[in-house]
């Protein structure tokens, strides 16, 4: 018996595992107002357009339909606001923990199943929800525990305002390439001097604060008055702009707006309270749909990411529903790795506790025995504490407490007889030793 | 954290070699050719893989760098940064054919509909011949591809060749040169967001030293 290449049982500690980091993003995610939508398994292959055919798994139905299981929540989100909330003028915010499918070629050690877990913020374009959807991102992974992550913020229009100058066949290879990440073949297709200040700019990196201070530190020995320094300091826009300055020498028009919005996203997330962010505009998606401010979240020892999302207006269009967009999905499996490399561990708020039943003298229980222990177990839940009777195979990695039922009111504990009162106080500490 | 950089043993490990050594690295405990596979050396640990593998290590993150020729990059399709070309290890993906009967494939082509083309490079081969609207079919084989035409298992050959030498020597004579290959730097893209003051530094580093060679 064997489960299909790329598709795994997910046993008891993984799958509690999972559960509480489903928990504690589907909570970050409500505090922000987003609210679920669990969407079908099951979609039209061809209104899966997010996502290469080649990557989908697909299925003729007995109507001869073509049918794949889902690839992504952003397909099905699209065909919800454009089919149920067609009309609506005001923001749509959803949220999901779903298991996608792709299509992956053997041997790359690829899961063909995985849980996605995200939010789309429909219906509002500006800095505001970009900077807002990178707060989310961040809280939600700082809920779930993951402290050693870096966010890296790009945009998509700075490449655009480059590609934008070629001629249209140039444009549509340098575009593939770039996506696909060989960027020697794409530079090859710009001008020298395009060419250069491109490949500075795909190169750089601005560390959180990193040469705002600098400026700040120049405009402050220069002795400028505090309002001023407020304006230019690390952290204003004005700041930042500055730090993109040596950027915008050699940049097409549309590339040098690319980065004043990064400038003036940046206080934005400040006052949003995303602790640290660099700007890095070598970011590049290798999804087709985004349109602007772009962004992805890092984990120390990890070759994959553990988030990524951005700006898709656009997207929403093809769908029949045009409106801006952005939002942002999870890879659970890489979130759980970065967790667990971390040392995380589920939290277990109370020990399981093991109820074993008296037994006579041949190791088997009495009708009496049995009904005090089913009586004695009744009770400890009554008391909200878990209680497994008899002996278990596998109490997926919580804390497990023994004792054996007395009666309703008493159990046996350590060689002690406790009521169930002074057993559950025993157990208070016992959840998170 | 030390950067990983995959090279790939063989023929190109000199050139490797010798490009991060001009880029300031120190490469001496390579060189000293010992049977290990993974070496360390002050702030970078080196890998040696088979030259076909080492997309493999930089796409999965086990290395955060690498140096491996375009070649096994056009016939993997491995998700992974291409940074710099190095400009060293030239070879080109040529079709060749008996030198003999150079005309005899492409009239047997218009009388029977295709072609039968061995290649160690089935992807690149593929790719080609549906650029060029040719219906070939592929067989696959692991080396010595310039045997298949002499002992009729195919009419062409889809092959890398550096100096063209053992195409002539069996006979093989170019039909069509169709890109040429050198090697390539390339990262591992969450190393690249990472790391990117090293590996940025680095890529600059050997992108001097390549132009000026």
């Amino acid at each position: 018996m064997r489960v299909p290449r790329g598709f795994r049982d997910i046993l008891p500690t993984e799958a509690r595992e999972l559960h509480a980091i489903e928990r504690q993003l589907m909570a970050a995610f409500a505090s922000y107002g987003y609210v679920p939508l669990d969407p079908p398994m099951v979609e039209f292959a061809e209104s899966t357009a997010t996502v290469d055919e080649r990557r989908m798994l697909r299925f003729l139905d007995r109507d001869g339909r073509l049918l794949a299981l889902r690839p992504d929540i952003t397909t099905a989100v699209a065909r919800v606001v454009a089919q149920r909330y067609a009309t609506t003028e005001h923001a749509l915010r959803l949220s999901y923990f779903n298991a996608v499918f792709r299509e992956e070629p053997s041997m790359r050690g690829s899961e063909r199943e995985y849980d996605q877990a995200g939010i789309e913020l429909i219906g509002a374009g500006g800095l505001r929800a970009d900077a807002e959807v990178i707060a989310l991102l961040a809280s939600s992974l700082a809920a779930c525990g993951l402290a050693q992550a870096d966010l890296d913020v790009g945009h998509v229009g700075y490449l655009a305002g480059f590609l934008a100058e070629l001629a249209p066949a140039a444009r549509e290879r340098a575009t593939d390439l770039a996506r696909r990440g060989d960027l020697v073949a794409a530079l090859e297709l710009f001008p020298a001097a395009r060419r250069e200040a491109l490949e500075r700019g795909l190169r750089t990196r601005i560390p959180a604060g990193g040469s705002v201070e600098r400026e700040a530190q120049r405009s402050g020995s220069a002795g400028a008055d505090p309002a001023e320094r407020e304006a230019q300091g690390p952290g204003s826009a004005a700041g930042w702009r500055s730090a993109f300055e040596a950027l915008r020498s050699g940049a097409p028009a549309a590339s040098a707006a690319a980065l004043d919005e990064l400038a003036r996203l940046a206080p934005l997330l400040g006052a949003a309270g995303v602790p640290a962010v660099r700007f890095d505009l070598g970011f590049i998606p290798a999804l087709p749909y985004y349109s602007g401010v772009v962004f992805q979240v890092t984990a120390p020892g990890l070759g994959f990411a553990v988030a990524a999302g951005g700006r898709y207006d656009g997207l929403l269009a093809r769908f029949g529903a045009d409106r801006p967009a952005t939002g942002f999905g999870i890879a659970v499996p890489h979130l759980h790795q970065a967790l667990i490399d971390a040392g995380w561990r589920a939290p277990s708020d109370t020990a399981l506790v093991v109820l074993l039943p008296r037994t006579g003298a041949r190791g088997a229980s009495s009708a009496k025995d049995d009904a005090a222990t089913l009586a004695c177990a009744a009770a400890l839940r009554a008391r909200g504490i878990g209680v497994a009777i008899d002996e278990v195979a596998d109490a997926a990695g919580q804390p497990v407490v023994r004792a054996t039922a007395i009666d309703s009111t008493r159990v046996e504990h350590e060689g002690a007889v406790l009521t169930l009162e002074a057993f559950a106080a025993r157990l208070g500490g016992a959840g998170n030793p | 954290m030390s950067l990983r950089i995959a090279l790939a043993q063989g023929t190109l490990l000199d050139d490797n070699l010798a490009a991060l050594r001009a880029a300031g690295l120190d490469v001496g405990p390579v060189e000293r050719r010992d049977r290990r596979l993974v070496i360390p050396a002050g702030d970078v640990t080196y890998l040696l893989g088979r030259p076909s593998d080492i997309p493999t290590y930089v796409a999965h993150g086990a290395a955060d760098v690498g140096i491996t020729g375009k070649d096994v990059l056009m016939e993997q399709e491995a998700d992974v940064l291409e940074l710099v070309d190095l400009r060293y290890g030239t070879c080109r993906f040529v079709v060749a054919a008996p030198a003999d009967r150079m005309d005899r494939a492409l009239d047997e082509y218009k009388h029977l509909g295709s072609i039968e083309v061995a290649t160690k490079y089935p992807k690149v081969a593929a790719e080609h011949f549906e650029r060029k609207g040719i219906q070939v079919e592929l067989i696959k084989l692991g080396g010595s591809v310039e045997v298949a035409p002499q002992v009729g298992l195919s009419d062409w050959i889809v092959d890398l060749v550096a100096t063209g030498r053992t195409l002539k020597e069996n006979g093989l004579a170019v039909v069509e040169e169709f890109a040429v290959c050198t090697a390539r730097l390339i990262a591992n893209r969450v190393s690249y967001a990472r790391e990117r003051e090293r590996i940025g530094a680095l890529a600059a580093k050997l992108e001097e030293w390549a132009s000026t060679r």
